[in-house]
């Protein structure tokens, strides 16, 4: 009687064996990255053919080029707490609230543009370490945490607005903010070279956080120990690694990118309100996602949610161009994301085949359940 | 008996009362006269559903974030089938609640076909219901339906229950007869609390997860039948506001994020804390901003406090079994 018992045991141990891995080994044309890659060229090159105007360097690839650095930031922020197998449902509305003590400083401090910049960021910092000591001190799910924070920050947001401004929008702009939106690196000259008018110096910043937040994740202690402390707590906590610390780090940076991105969007629409970061929940999970970063923690691409973002912003605007409704366009973006983790679950199945035809023996089936490591 | 003293729901019933009495004080008595009471559930009949289909997919250890989405859409499609196609009243709604079911179950088809984590299916179905629901109705508000069918929806049981919010506590209680009572309801919460266990004993994960899918789906469909009913008319905004509040009632409620627990009771009653914070945000008229704050609040405080309570109860009965302690240790 045991025995069958237990090979049903142990089908259904293997059935559950999490199918989300690290791309480590797998054929090239198995690496996400390169799908995607190959995608944003192919659908630039469509949308270019379809709609000569979409190269258009001043009206269509300079808004597109500080879409995507903005929400690469967004998904930077998402990125950081997913490192750690957690979520910040309040990534938005942590831009809202630190762009507002940003407003603040500016309007009732008189701070110059990057002074403002900084308190923003600090503010940030400080209300994402906030969602993070809640969490690692009480050990409750960060997906609560953080929705709880978002309603406490959508509520009070409004009303410190209200109570400060006159049209719910702080209008003094520091000298700088005005240049810093239209400037693109044209204007930025070494000698008698120039940059392209095409990419916009916003995108600076952008960069800067990409190669902070890889050289963090890639070259220091403290990534290695966020990323070991997100694949399991309680290895990591076995290992010596302080992990409620972590987690209080790991959201203080989502914090921090979060500010930043409030920063870009408030300098690209030129106001600083109290909407800001409203449309930034779903863009910060699609980027991370779509380059591969594993909702589980433990893994995460910067390069993938670089190349996440622009799939998604290059559709969104190449839909737009080719005259498509605002209506028809989530409709195909919500499309396009199924499609596109399926096809991904499609190849990942296939390189596992390949890897299992070519006489390595199968992985060994893992206790945790796929629904388990979802959560 | 003792153990409901000691659970959510009776904290939660005497937060409410006492929430309730204050209320009245505060109103000058004048939140117990029968339209004020009307209004106070008018307005409870559809938050009370919607936190019921987040709860649902709770159990099985799932989210569903298309809640708005779903809603918004069959209450769109419900509109625009009467008001332009000229469909009539009962095979409309009839229709609306089948797609909202259908909704419900894709998603959770999608789920186990696909085995992408639930958080971002439901993720794409909303983004492709949003749009779907903005092509029915554009940024008209659809308006022209029966007259008959609004009737219902500010129709009142002896002029103080609105017969809406009849029909969500009828909701209710089936809910919970399934959940507690029969075969797929209680396969569904094993499934919820531990999948290995309950695949062992033979139970299909995959199935629950439809299941429980589905039935968020169809719990969606009524609310935007009620939602139809009762507002003035259709837009493209209905359902928008709904995805934080359909979070906040469950998990004030007591359920576990993890899955397994079944809360439908819990879920009326923070439904019900709600609902009592807005009528005082009305009461003292406060900006609307409020209500989300406090909200977030109690979320947050509740869920703090649900954290405390079962360390204490950990820590009371480690003194009570030292052996097991000593165990426990030892492993």
């Amino acid at each position: 009687m045991s025995a069958p018992v237990s090979s049903t045991a142990t089908e259904a141990l293997r059935e559950d064996t999490p199918v989300e891995k690290p791309p480590r080994g797998t054929p090239w044309w198995a690496n996400q990255r390169v799908g995607l890659l190959l995608l944003v060229v192919l659908l630039s090159a469509l949308f270019g053919v379809l709609r000569p105007a979409f190269f258009n360097q001043q009206l269509v690839v300079f808004p597109l080029l500080r879409d995507i650095a903005m929400f690469t930031v967004v998904g930077l922020a998402q990125l950081c707490v997913l490192s750690i197998g957690h979520m910040n449902l309040a990534v938005g509305r942590m831009a809202a609230f630190s762009m507002m003590i940003t407003g603040i400083s500016y309007d009732l401090w008189h701070f110059t543009l990057y002074s403002g910049l900084l308190v923003g960021l600090v503010a940030g910092t400080a209300i994402g370490a906030l969602a993070g000591w809640v969490i690692a001190r009480t050990g409750v799910n960060s997906f609560v945490v953080t929705l709880a924070l978002d309603f406490l920050l959508l509520g009070m947001i409004p009303l410190v607005y209200t109570s400060l401004t006159e049209n719910a929008a702080f209008v003094t702009k520091p000298p700088g903010m005005r240049e810093l939106r239209n400037f693109s690196l044209a204007d930025v000259c070494i000698g008698n070279v120039c940059g392209s008018p095409a990419v916009p110096q916003l995108a600076i910043f952008a960069v800067i956080a990409m190669a902070v937040v890889g050289w963090i994740y890639a070259r220091t202690r403290l990534g290695r120990e966020l990323l070991m402390t997100g694949s399991s707590v309680r290895a990591a906590e076995l290992s010596g690694i302080p992990t409620a610390r972590r987690v209080i780090i790991a959201h203080a940076m989502s914090g921090c990118l979060a500010a930043l991105a409030g920063f870009m969007l408030a300098v690209s629409t030129g106001s600083i309100k109290a909407t800001i970061g409203e449309e930034f929940m779903l863009p910060s999970f699609l980027g991370p996602i779509l380059g591969g970063t594993l909702l589980a923690g433990g893994f995460v691409s910067i390069w993938g949610t670089l190349l996440g973002t622009a799939l998604t912003t290059v559709i969104r605007k190449g839909l737009d161009l080719l005259g498509v409704g605002l209506e028809s366009l989530n409709i195909y973006l919500g499309l396009i994301l199924l499609a596109a983790l399926s096809t991904d679950r499609i190849r990942t199945l296939l390189s596992d085949r390949q890897a299992v035809a070519s006489s390595s023996p199968p992985p060994p089936p893992k206790a945790a359940g796929s629904q388990e490591g979802e959560r | 008996m003792k153990r409901f003293v000691r659970s959510t729901e009776m904290t939660l019933l005497v937060i409410g009362l006492v929430f309730f009495v204050g209320l009245v004080i505060a109103s000058g008595g004048d939140l117990l006269a029968a339209n004020s009471i009307r209004v106070l559930l008018q307005f409870l009949a559809v938050p009370v559903l919607i936190g019921l289909a987040q709860m649902v997919v709770l159990a099985v250890g799932q989210l569903n974030l298309a809640v708005g989405a779903i809603g918004g859409f069959a209450a769109a499609a419900m509109g625009v089938l009467m008001a332009d196609h000229g469909v009539p009243v009962p095979l409309a709604l009839l229709i609306g609640f089948l797609l909202a079911g259908a909704a419900g179950l894709l998603n959770g088809v999608l789920v186990v076909l696909t085995r992408i984590n639930g958080f971002i299916v439901t993720l794409a179905t909303m983004t492709i219901l949003l749009g779907v629901q903005y092509r029915l109705v554009g940024t008209r508000t659809v308006d022209a339906y029966p007259q008959g069918l609004k009737t219902f929806g500010s129709a009142a049981l002896f002029g103080v229950v609105p017969w809406i919010f009849v029909v969500a506590l009828i909701v209710a209680a089936l809910l919970a007869l399934l959940l507690k009572r029969t075969v797929p309801g209680r396969q569904l919460l094993a499934s919820g609390g531990n999948p290995i266990a309950a695949r062992l004993s033979g139970i299909s994960n995959d199935r629950s997860v439809i299941v429980a899918h589905a039935l968020s789906g169809a719990i969606l469909g009524v609310a935007a039948i009620l939602t139809v009913a009762s507002s003035p008319g259709v837009n493209k905004s209905i359902g928008g506001d709904w995805l934080l509040p359909s979070f906040a009632a469950p998990i004030i409620g007591g359920a576990l994020l993890t899955g397994g627990s079944a809360v439908v009771l819990g879920t009326v009653l923070a439904a019900f804390i709600v609902r009592f914070v807005d009528t005082a945000r009305a009461e003292f008229s406060l900006e609307p901003s409020w209500v989300n704050f406090v909200v977030g609040a109690v979320v947050l405080g509740s869920v703090v406090l649900g954290q405390v309570r079962a360390r204490r109860q950990e820590r009371r009965a480690v003194v009570k079994a030292p052996d097991a302690a000593v165990a426990g240790g030892v492993s």
